[in-house]
């Protein structure tokens, strides 16, 4: 079981300085039909973008003062921030607002030329569900365990836990609970991977994993391998890189890591790389994007894979950022 | 039915002759709101011309809070053209309810929204949105309750035969169930019973399912862990359960899926494991035995001559064992998966075999 990865045939390599320019090209393709389009994402682009150069040892290939102004330009009166200018505030760009700031350490900014911290907690907890516990995605009130999990991920990262309703918000996720140990979108709702990751890390976030029955949950993790190395993200699924985070992330926190190949799974990530022109893709050949490598990058740095930044799996950021900013 | 739609509030469009909505006598009175965004700016986005006026149009009568038909058929336009925003759908919403628009033409118009956009959140949240508003309306009406249920139904399986297992469908399937309250409903069983014949394999399937079956307020103890034994449910239900999954399993033994459903039905009904030994052991052959039956004569390894037909079978049978108290038995099963039928997880299968040493 030991970690060496020197079962890996020679061109298998992690290409680290493809994607720093791969990632780095991202914000020059404004002109593409895809960047606009995909304009709901943009602050979510950016933390995943910021993320993978971290991973990759280079925090600075973005310029830090125009990350924070953008950042900054789309926070509403509100608190919340818009994922990107003109787009009503949302809890997931909130999160990435709050995750991007913490990496590139500008709360400071947030409180100085931002609306503040205790106003985007402010935001944050007005959208708790004071019934069920849960979390909306914004005022209209869509409901998902992605939004649970973004919001104790980004109240505990400024701090502002003790805004919400944990033990509510606990108890609505064990309500997600399936009879195979997974966890779904909502009550009744089939086990996803993805999923799975969001209720575990609010979970462990609350410090109530006495609640995961970790035994039944990591037999139908480790399930999620498949020959070839990858990971599924349901049974009787093609197995996509994306779940390389969400399955592995998830058997980390419950310390079942151990229960899968990890150099298999290595090997299928570094398959899936673009090596001339950087990023990572969902399966080898595919087309890559940001969100793919981020994921893929955060995969192969909780399997210990030479060269990257620890990641850590609660909060899919670099180790050394939680602990500057929980104090860890 | 999407003819019947008004065309004031549905496909109508938006823009003059030139498709432009400066050109159009109906948007004359708008001022449209363009984003300016500061010369080089992290993230700064070059739009397409029509979509950059169209959205210069919309902040337009967001911020003047209008809500009219032309704003509707703006945002059906937008949609067109970017289905994710959802700024978009929301403010659509807006109007829907402002205007007080007949919900059912919203959901119509929505169903050819949804089936040209398979994987997007938006719709889902909308049509939520709609039901939400839907339901009070109808609640004290079981005819209506029912005809819409059927409704929601067809749209559902239209959605599923482009593709069964879209996690989106199928949550929204369970949120219409508990909503309508169709846990009883022999249609919503049926409907399912037909995935499974389809796709024994459907694992979207199997799960709600076990949501209709188990989670029905008719018996189901409230509040009830998923993973926990319910003394609500009839033991008649849970021998049906067990009857149905085993009959599928044997069409796919090596089906993840049917053998987790198992399992949670023996834990829902209490059941010993034991109870299913005879049917687990079809799956696993001559286990550990060094050759096949009728096979070549001279010396074997161990485990030459067994087959095993699911892993799943193997792991249950490892766990009859040890919970019979044969241990040796259930290490030699646990032994066999690492080394030969599941070898990617034999870490997972080396710490079970800890387990029983631990537990002995």
């Amino acid at each position: 079981m030991a970690q060496s990865f020197s079962q890996l045939p020679e061109d298998l390599r992690l290409v680290k300085s493809a994607h720093v320019t791969y990632i780095q090209s991202l914000d020059s393709r404004k002109d593409e039909y895809d960047y606009w389009l995909t304009e709901h994402l943009r602050l979510n682009g950016l933390y995943w973008g910021l993320t993978s150069l971290h991973l990759l040892g280079q925090p600075d290939a973005l310029p830090r003062a125009e990350t924070i102004d953008f950042v900054l330009s789309c926070q509403h009166e509100t608190g919340g921030f818009g994922a990107a200018p003109g787009h009503d505030a949302h809890m997931l760009s909130t999160v990435s607002a709050v995750q991007i700031l913490a990496m590139v350490d500008a709360f400071d900014e947030l409180e100085t030329r931002g609306k503040g911290k205790a106003q985007v907690g402010q935001y944050i907890s007005n959208l708790q569900n004071h019934e069920t516990g849960t979390f909306a995605g914004d005022e209209w009130g869509e409901e998902d365990t992605r939004f649970l999990y973004g919001a104790l991920n980004a109240l505990s990262l400024l701090g502002l836990l003790e805004l919400v309703d944990v033990d509510k918000a606990v108890q609505h996720v064990a309500a997600c609970a399936n009879f195979d140990g997974g966890y779904g979108v909502s009550p009744g709702a089939e086990s996803h991977s993805g999923q799975i990751f969001t209720c575990v890390a609010a979970l462990t976030i609350a410090g109530r994993q006495d609640l995961i029955d970790k035994e039944r949950l990591g037999r139908w993790l480790s399930e999620r391998q498949i020959a070839g190395g990858g990971l599924n993200g349901r049974p009787e699924k093609k197995e996509d890189v994306c779940y390389s985070w969400w399955v592995l992330s998830s058997l980390e926190m419950i310390g079942k890591t151990h229960w899968i190949d990890k150099d298999q799974l290595a090997a299928f990530i570094l398959r899936c790389q673009d090596p001339e022109r950087g990023g990572i893709s969902d399966r080898p050949g595919d087309m890559v994007d940001v969100w793919h490598t981020v994921f893929g990058l955060a995969g192969l740095s909780l399997l210990k894979y030479p060269g990257l930044q620890p990641v850590d799996e609660v909060y899919c950021m670099p180790k050394s950022t939680t602990a500057r900013v929980l104090g860890h | 039915m999407a003819a019947e739609l008004k065309k004031e509030l549905y496909g109508g469009g938006v823009g003059g002759e030139d498709g432009k909505l400066s050109t159009d006598p109906e948007w004359a009175d708008v001022e449209p709101v363009v984003l300016q965004e500061p010369e080089g700016a992290l993230a700064a986005i070059a739009y397409p011309d029509d979509y950059a006026e169209a959205m210069a149009y919309l902040r337009a009568v967001m911020q003047a809070k209008e809500h009219s038909p032309r704003c509707l058929r703006l945002t059906e336009h937008i949609i067109e053209m970017n289905p994710a925003h959802y700024t978009v759908w929301l403010y659509r919403a807006a109007n829907v309810f402002a205007l007080n628009l007949p919900i059912l033409d919203e959901i119509t118009w929505l169903n050819e929204v949804a089936l040209q956009n398979l994987k997007n959140y938006q719709i889902w949240h909308h049509r939520h949105l709609l039901v939400e508003n839907y339901h009070p309306l109808i609640a004290s009406d079981p005819a209506a309750i029912s005809a819409f249920a059927a409704s929601e139904r067809a749209f559902i399986a239209q959605m599923l035969s482009e593709d069964t297992k879209n996690y989106h469908v199928w949550s929204y399937r369970s949120y219409v169930v508990s909503k309508l309250g169709l846990f009883d409903d022999a249609d919503e069983l049926a409907a399912i019973e037909g995935l499974i014949d389809k796709d024994v394999r459907n694992n979207s399937a199997w799960s709600h399912r076990f949501f209709l079956v188990f989670s029905n307020p008719a018996y189901a103890t409230p509040g009830a862990a998923a993973t926990a034994y319910d003394a609500g449910v009839p033991a008649e239900v849970v021998d049906r359960e067990i009857e149905y999954v085993t009959g599928k399993i044997r069409l796919a033994p090596q089906n993840q899926s049917g053998w987790n459903y198992l399992r949670g039905v023996m834990v829902k009904g209490g059941r010993k494991l034991a109870s299913v030994e005879g049917f687990v052991s079809e799956f696993v052959i001559r286990l550990g035995e060094e050759r096949s039956e009728g096979g070549k004569e001279g010396e074997g390894e161990e485990g030459e001559g067994e087959d095993v037909l699911s892993t799943h079978a193997l792991d249950l049978l490892a766990e009859i064992y040890a919970e019979k108290g044969e241990k040796e038995k259930a290490d030699l099963s646990l032994r066999r998966l690492g080394q030969k039928w599941d070898r990617i997880r034999v870490g997972y299968w080396e710490w079970r075999r800890k387990c029983l040493e631990v537990g002995a």
